[in-house]
């Protein structure tokens, strides 16, 4: 209650700002955990009282960045490099805090029927700061460092859809796809596609769109930011200066924000945060079930678990709302055995929840036929608490009857030695852009990421058809289908989804609860403002 | 003399060259390499052999180590294959930070541990003694982390004496440093000391109990000239091998507490580096940090030869 108010001054600007509709407002303030007669209430009494200031020093603190981190856009792969290159640069897509692509520095397109061939309008009157006006060719420089016969960026494998890409005038791009397919702007919204000036490659000096300029960066320590002063966006890129900092451990981000050395701090101990929230001068803000799928995911080529009584076996063996009581507690939802979470608009509402049931489990385990014991691999190098969630496996396995032991791994190349090799191991999922983009890299056939191994003709049919398809309905019965397969047939155990956790000095504004990321967006640098 | 020292330096540069060896062919061993420990989960083989052939992985190792070698001794020490950065320069200011932690922790420790080890010695039995004993006992015995931990809470988050961050920056006046980097100095304090303190002690109350000792009272000396001039000299060998060994490990051991603080020290640049098998990176911390103990082992070595006649003037 005592964070009503607060919450309250934080949500009001949305609505002046961005227009949010009420039905988004509503399921954006219960993101934050808010109930809907209370959103719906907090929408009412919102007024054009929210807007931005200028000035101050904004200090984040931050888990995600290390010594070797670099502004190049193709090495980014976790938050602190992210959070850094949205406040230089800008993407060309960007998302709406319920998850909507919506217009950055392409500021808007059409696609022709059959979702082959589209064309993207570049914005006018952009400058970088240097100087030079943004125009179609670092459009297409940008996203051709990504895809050029030998990059290493991670991005590669998205944009290979594109099959050709060129610039009709200086203000519109034409792209033609591989296949149709009607999600293709988000795939434009990816992380790794931010705007440079055509042939620009120097990288510690870096050139950008954003709202300010880079003072200095020691890679895993610090980054500084100074306001450029004429950024195009309004409202947006309040503070003089910003200042990234790079703090791996969380006690230490924790006591940072506590004695108010740092203004917002991410990825806060869930153990924790409920005595955090007990400070007057904190804003704690917790998004549900957006983070990471936590999941326990078993080769279905292997012996053994190439039969579906075990697998089903594995899903009600595994006590789920236990796990995350204890490890998490409470925060985070849990998985129905697939990686989409409820705020995707595809995400299969009709399935029930799946629940521990160690009778299910004992009976499908003794239809298989199989006897003996099931060898689970995990980490602490798959995710912090990896080895944890498995033990409580065991346990509820075990009143199932059916015997599972633990092998902890080496955390330290994790992912080249024991994923995808193992037959039965631990695995997280970041959250995708699409339920299309997740289908096709998680269970497809061709996908290399294909973890379970789980190679169904029928659901590739299904996902190619749902990738092109329309008509909203059609679409929605297609991954909802795709949904029930996966969980039925699969080799996943999804247990959980995370909630972010992010931590705010009450004295900082615009930070609001988003669809994709923490720290709204990574972007509460260009996003927020001091009261 | 000199003739010992010159021995010294060169052994102690064979010493560094199969340092830089080992580490290498341990880096190697293990599994994965800069390509996959960058990209992880984004690795494709095409991003992967892209990623080789750009940063010359490709080639073999013992090409690549002598490579590195040779641009080492001109003073190159490359650029990190992670982040494109001279290697030198990024590794510089994190050294300096590094000694300025652990010359700050040594000047607080240093002399108390050898002072209260030299009063427990003398009143051996006595409370003072046992308090000294039982403390500094307790202190080594808790980990690094915990003392950490319970020193923010108290005087960072609770009293507000002292930051919680120990992060210092470039642009930092001495005396703010001073103040910033005081918690994780006090926990290393806490963590040095016993051991110098009871090595102390220990070298002390041998040398008490010799005869000529008792001989030096029965003359009639004052007891702080006997302690300083009779005893100390003789009991200084070990008491300066343990200082040396500390000291070398508030340099090389503090990978812990530079995370607990955000303290950018050499530490942190090196695991960073190992978990993305960069080599230069690794190969240029090795380097210090074997520098480290090479150079304060001689020093330690050419003391206990000056302080002890014997060993002085032999040959």
């Amino acid at each position: 209650m005592e964070n009503y108010l607060n919450k309250l001054k934080q949500l009001e600007p949305l609505v002046v700002t961005s227009g949010v509709s009420r039905r988004d407002f509503i399921q954006l303030a219960m993101m934050t955990g808010l109930s809907v007669t209370a959103a719906g209430s907090l929408f009412s009494k919102a007024e054009a009282a929210g807007t931005p200031k200028k000035g101050g020093t904004f200090r984040m603190g931050m888990e995600g960045g290390s010594a070797t981190d670099s502004l190049d856009p193709r090495t980014y792969a976790d938050s602190v490099m992210i959070a850094a290159s949205l406040a230089v640069y800008n993407g060309m897509v960007e998302f709406d805090n319920a998850g909507n692509p919506i217009g950055e520095l392409l500021e808007s397109w059409e696609a022709k029927p059959g979702a082959v061939e589209w064309i993207f309008n570049v914005r006018q009157g952009i400058k970088f700061s240097n100087g030079k006006t943004l125009d179609a060719d670092d459009i297409l420089y940008s996203i051709g460092i990504h895809r050029s016969g030998d990059t290493k960026s991670p991005a590669k494998g998205i944009l290979a859809q594109i099959s050709n890409i060129k610039a009709i005038s200086p203000s519109q791009i034409a792209i033609t796809l591989s296949g149709g397919n009607a999600d293709f702007p988000v795939i434009m919204g990816d992380y790794h596609l931010v705007v440079v000036p055509n042939g620009f490659t120097d990288w510690e000096n870096p050139i950008g769109t954003g709202g300010y300029t880079l003072a200095s960066f020691e890679p895993g320590v610090r980054l500084v930011f100074k306001n450029r002063g004429d950024y195009w966006k309004e409202g947006r890129a309040n503070f003089d200066t910003v200042e990234l900092l790079n703090i791996q451990d969380v006690a230490a981000r924790t006591a940072a924000l506590q004695s108010g050395q740092v203004d917002a701090v991410n990825r806060l101990d869930a153990r924790t945060v409920d005595l955090m929230k007990k400070n007057k001068d904190l804003n704690i803000l917790r998004t549900k079930g957006t983070g990471n799928r936590f999941c326990f995911v078993s080769r279905v080529t292997s012996p053994g678990f190439s039969n579906k009584d075990l697998r089903l076996a594995l899903k009600w063996g595994i006590d789920r709302e236990k796990i995350i009581e204890s490890v998490y507690s409470g925060y985070a939802v849990p998985g129905n055995d697939h990686t989409l979470d409820a705020y995707n608009p595809y995400y299969n509402t009709d399935m029930p929840q799946r629940k521990y049931d160690p009778d299910k489990a004992a009976y499908h385990f003794k239809k298989s036929g199989l006897n003996g014991e099931i060898t689970l691999s995990t980490s602490e190098g798959a995710w912090g608490s990896a080895v944890d969630c498995a033990q409580l496996y065991q346990e509820s396995m075990a009143k199932a009857g059916i015997t599972l032991n633990v092998k902890k791994e080496s955390a330290d190349g994790y992912w080249s030695n024991v994923w995808l090799k193992e037959p039965f191991c631990a695995v997280y999922w970041a959250r995708r852009l699409s339920a299309d983009q997740t289908f096709t890299q998680v269970y497809g056939s061709g996908s290399d990421w294909n973890d379970s191994d789980w190679r169904v003709p029928a659901f590739d049919k299904l996902v190619e058809a749902a990738r092109v398809e329309l008509d909203e309905e059609k679409r929605k019965a297609q991954y909802f289908e795709c949904q029930e397969m996966i969980a039925e047939d699969g080799g996943m155990v999804c247990f959980g989804i995370t909630d972010y956790l992010d931590g705010y000095s009450s004295k900082v504004m615009g930070t609001q609860a988003h669809a994709r990321y923490d720290m709204n967006d990574l972007r509460i640098a260009e996003k927020g403002w001091f009261a | 003399m000199l003739r010992l020292i010159l021995t010294r330096i060169f052994l102690g540069c064979l010493t560094l060259f199969a340092v830089t060896i080992l580490i290498f062919a341990a880096t190697e061993i293990l599994p994965g390499d800069v390509a996959s420990a960058i990209l992880g989960q984004g690795a494709t083989p095409e991003t992967l052999a892209a990623f080789r052939i750009e940063l010359g992985l490709n080639r073999p190792a013992y090409v690549r180590y002598f490579e590195w070698l040779s641009n080492a001794l001109q003073g190159d020490l490359g650029t990190a294959l992670t982040n494109k950065r001279e290697v030198l320069a990024t590794i510089t200011p994190r050294l300096i930070n590094t000694l300025f932690l652990a010359g700050y922790a040594a000047v607080i420790a240093v002399p108390i541990a050898i002072f209260l080890g030299i009063v427990a010695a003398i009143n051996e039995g006595k409370w003072i003694d046992r308090a000294a004993n039982i403390v500094s006992l307790g202190a080594i015995s808790v980990p690094e982390f915990f003392i950490a931990y319970i020193l923010i809470f108290v005087f960072a988050t609770n009293l507000g004496w002292f930051p919680s961050l120990s992060t210092v920056y470039s642009d930092m006046g001495f005396w703010q440093k001073i103040h910033v980097v005081a918690l994780p100095s006090i926990t290393l304090t806490m963590l040095v000391t016993a051991h110098m303190l009871r090595m102390t002690r220990a070298s002390v109350l041998a040398i008490m109990s010799q005869p000529y000792i008792e001989m030096a009272f029965l003359k009639g000396l004052p007891r702080n000239q006997v302690i300083l001039h009779h005893a100390l000299p003789n009991a200084a060998a070990p008491i300066i091998s343990v200082i040396a060994l500390n000291l070398a490990y508030l340099i090389v051991g503090v990978v812990v507490i530079e995370v607990v603080f955000v303290y950018p020290g050499v530490g942190q640049y090196m695991v960073d580096g190992v978990s993305k098998r960069d080599l230069p990176v690794i190969q240029a911390c090795a380097l210090v940090f074997g520098g480290a103990f090479v150079l304060l082992n001689t020093v330690a070595d050419i003391l206990i030869i000056m302080v002890n006649p014997l060993l002085r003037n032999s040959r």
